[in-house]
């Protein structure tokens, strides 16, 4: 009888951390819509940060979630991806957004010119400050 | 005076034209591709910069690890925490030379681009087959190549050594364009 609890005991144990581990390698990439962003900044700021001290930004922005805000100098899609590019006071660099899908098939509703907010996952500065996985943020979740 | 005025625009003219022999991508593809009997892993970056200056035949190319792409969120995170330590390596790059490039046309043209690529912070010597395509106005780069874990010191666990190939397979898209400001 003993014996017997302990083996259901043990087998309970297996299947769940089976299933934990199942769902530790199963987790989710990070949805940028759901998650509340970090930091809110303008184009400007962000390639100031970068060019100043780009080890001391990589700190501050690497991986993280951040809402920037700028005029649109450029929309393109390359390989059915949108990709929109901020201006900034800087001569050589701007900031590239690399869309979603989902936000990729917004990007005809954009004109160069326009002021926009953009969420995105910041993964560090080239010769321009690059976000992925970006979103286009409008007035209604400005907030989140 | 006036020559010296018209000599320097003629000059100015010159300089401009020279400065449309650097060709530029910003958004180039690198894809890396690890196969072993157990999982196949593969990853995307499509924020790859390169620039070709025609002049001087080199090339120099930028990539951000952080910029790569799993299809597990979980592969990604052991990617830039554990194998490439991207806070503490957050790029990748390569600068070298051209060989054999005035032989490039408009059809594909093998060409080797030898130089050094860096990545984990170890620097290694490299020959990079390639083939280069020239357009129009645009110069068009792709090949494959493969690179070796343990030469860039990057470890691997022993738990999970037998689903990680030791040579993992690059290819390239690079479609430069001719560098506005």
């Amino acid at each position: 009888m003993n014996k017997k609890k302990i083996i259901t005991i043990i087998l309970g144990i297996g299947i769940i951390s089976l299933f934990i581990a199942y769902q530790i390698y199963n987790k989710p990439h990070v949805n940028v819509l759901d998650v509340k962003s970090d930091i809110i900044i303008t184009a400007d700021k962000i390639i100031d940060d970068f060019s100043s001290d780009e080890t001391k930004a990589n700190r501050s922005y690497l991986d993280k979630i951040i809402k920037v805000s700028g005029t649109i100098s450029e929309l393109k899609l390359e390989k059915q991806k949108g990709i929109i590019t901020l201006k900034t006071n800087h001569d050589f660099g701007s900031v590239l957004c690399h869309l979603s899908d989902q936000a990729t098939q917004k990007i005809n509703l954009l004109k160069v010119g326009q002021t926009i907010i953009l969420k995105g996952i910041c993964t560090g500065f080239l010769m321009d400050v690059i976000l992925i996985k970006s979103e286009i943020v409008n007035k209604k979740n400005l907030n989140t | 005076m006036k020559t010296t005025y018209t000599f320097l625009i003629c000059f100015l003219f010159i300089y401009n034209t020279n400065s449309q022999e650097q060709y530029l991508t910003k958004n180039g593809v690198i894809k890396f591709f690890s196969s072993t009997p157990i999982e196949d892993i593969k990853a995307e970056n499509n924020q790859v910069l390169s620039i070709i200056d025609t002049s001087t035949k080199k090339m120099a190319i930028s990539i951000l690890i952080k910029s790569f792409l799993f299809e597990k969120a979980l592969m990604q995170e052991h990617f830039n925490e554990n194998y490439l330590e991207s806070d503490k390596f957050p790029k990748a790059t390569f600068k070298g030379d051209i060989l054999n490039f005035n032989k490039i046309g408009g059809l594909e043209t093998k060409c080797d681009v030898k130089g050094i690529i860096t990545i984990h912070g170890v620097s290694k010597e490299i020959v990079i087959p390639s083939i280069f395509t020239r357009i129009g106005n645009t110069i068009f780069v792709k090949g494959e190549f493969g690179l070796f874990l343990e030469d860039f010191s990057i470890k691997i666990p022993r738990l999970v050594v037998k689903k990680i190939a030791k040579e993992i397979k690059v290819t390239f898209e690079l479609n430069h364009k001719p560098y506005k400001k």
